[in-house]
């Protein structure tokens, strides 16, 4: 194996990913763990570019940076300031735990080593966010339309619980 | 010269010229921070009919800035007691770091640009919002309610400022069809600036991203007269100085990207003037938006902040979806004739 510039970058983002992601379960402050949260989703962001989706990259940052603002809030709001969530103790809890990581690890070992993706020539470095929209606008078109408005169904539910709860305060006062 | 290298075998020695060009444009920047400061007291100073920095560095004040700075760099670096320490530290460079990764994209001039990437517009809309995450972190971590508050406030701004600012580009994007800053300006070199194919889009857009800088007002995120001094109250010395500095660098971005989308980049406004570099044209219509921001910034008084949140939904959001409808409309029109 040969170390490429890709290599290195690769392998820095799926590091700077995969600590994120144990420290997210590790730390025990909320605010501490969301941080953590957003090298992972950051640097997932990186490993795209990488794959030349530059598109997707740039929206998962859009999306997840506002999401992670969100998550923050409600972190601080919803929970008591100077909480920490204490690791569940128990050997044998941790032993069973062991071994479905290492179960789940040797699985995906033998079906990733052995995956033969036969290498399709494709051009999805050039003009990428134009075929996406091409792809969406044509082949996709219903499924992209139903799920545009399962997002209006969940937007326009949460704004009716949010009015049902403000009439009920008002008729408290 | 950077397009040579941009499209060059990439190398050790590559990587070696662009830390070097990066560094480079650091100090660029910083120099520009530096003015900037001094600039915006300058203007502001006149405009409240009073002097401005006058003591330090001669009759204009030129190393006022500079002195400010040194004082920043020797002043005690106090951490509170029951502030959370590790994210203290970090949240100024959460803040920072990508205000400065957002400058890459954007052309200076047709042969200035660090990246030319296909979705720019994209990536600097992106990379922004990860500011705010430092400002909630940093508000967080200093354990004052006054600095949550106003970190609180920056993240509901953020949100509700983003959607129209992205909704009002879209108008843009539609007349250049596409996503990358260069072609942008290559449209509008075509089609004439887009300032006046999209006033409506403008004013959406200049108002928005004077909410996105958090400038006067917007600045809810450290209005002085409510919250002390917002998120960064807790902050002092070198750790302050770097939320100022990334909140100048994206003064920098921003007036850079309104050029670039509205005001033709480096193009000179008539063909004839297309003798004078491109250099210049970018510099004086970057200094044009950068005069108006400041002059907004001296003129308006601070909204509150539910009407803060009143304006960005229920008025800026539909002007910039009708201006999207219009849009099409009109270049379907186009089409016809």
């Amino acid at each position: 194996m040969t170390v490429t510039g890709e290599l290195i970058a690769f392998m820095s983002l799926a590091l700077v990913a995969v600590i994120g992601g144990v420290l997210l379960l590790n730390l025990t402050k909320v605010v501490h763990m969301i941080v953590a949260l957003v090298f992972t989703f950051v640097s997932i962001a990186g490993i795209y570019v990488m794959l030349s989706a530059e598109f997707v990259a740039a929206v998962q940052i859009l999306i997840y940076s506002g999401a992670i603002t969100i998550i923050m809030l409600f972190g601080i709001m919803l929970t008591r300031h100077n909480d920490t969530s204490e690791p569940e103790e128990g050997w044998i809890r941790k032993t069973l735990l062991f071994i479905g990581v290492l179960g789940f690890a040797v699985v995906m070992y033998i079906g990733v080593y052995d995956l033969d993706l036969a290498s399709v020539p494709n051009n999805l470095h050039e003009n990428n966010t134009e075929q996406i929209g091409v792809a969406l606008y044509s082949k996709f078109v219903i499924p992209f339309e139903i799920t545009s408005v399962i997002l209006l169904v969940a937007l326009i539910g949460a704004i009716v619980l949010a009015k049902k709860d403000d009439e009920k305060e008002a008729n408290k006062e | 010269m950077v397009e040579g290298l941009l499209q060059s075998q990439p190398g050790l020695l590559n990587f070696g010229i662009f830390f070097l060009l990066a560094t480079v444009l650091l100090l660029v920047v910083l120099g520009f921070v530096t003015y900037a400061i001094l600039a915006e007291r300058k203007v502001m100073g006149f405009m409240q009919l009073r002097q401005g920095p006058n003591q330090v560095g001669g009759r204009w004040g030129l190393l006022q800035t500079v002195a400010d700075v040194l004082k920043l760099l020797l002043k005690e670096d106090t951490i509170p007691k029951l502030a959370d320490r590790p994210l203290f530290i970090l949240a100024p460079v959460i803040a920072f770091a990508p205000a400065f990764m957002v400058l890459a994209t954007i052309p200076l001039t047709d042969h200035l640009q660090f990246a030319d990437i296909g979705v720019g517009l994209l990536y600097y809309i992106a990379i922004s919002g990860l500011t705010t995450i430092g400002v909630v972190t940093g508000g967080w971590a200093s354990n004052n309610k006054y600095a949550l508050l106003g970190g609180m406030r920056a993240a509901a701004q953020m949100i509700s400022y983003e959607i129209p600012l992205v909704m009002s580009v879209i108008g843009v994007i539609l007349f250049a069809g596409s996503l990358n800053l260069n072609d942008i300006v290559a449209a509008q070199g075509e089609q004439g600036w887009f300032i006046l194919w999209q006033p409506i889009a403008f004013l959406v857009f200049m108002i928005a991203s004077v909410a996105e800088l958090n400038r006067t007002p917007f600045d809810l995120p450290e209005a002085e007269s409510e919250l002390v001094a917002g998120f960064h109250v807790e902050y002092s010395g070198f750790r302050w100085a770097f939320f100022m500095l990334a909140e100048y660098v994206y003064l920098f971005a921003m007036a850079s990207l309104t050029t670039v989308l509205f005001l033709g980049g480096w193009l000179p406004p008539f063909d004839f003037l297309g003798f004078i570099p491109g250099a210049v044209w970018f510099a004086l219509k970057f200094s044009v938006v950068i005069f108006f921001l400041v002059w907004i910034r001296v003129t308006f008084p601070r909204l509150r902040a539910d009407q803060l949140m009143e304006f960005g939904w229920k008025v800026l959001l539909p002007v910039a979806l009708a201006n999207i409808f219009l849009t099409a409309l009109v270049k379907e029109l186009l089409k016809l004739f």
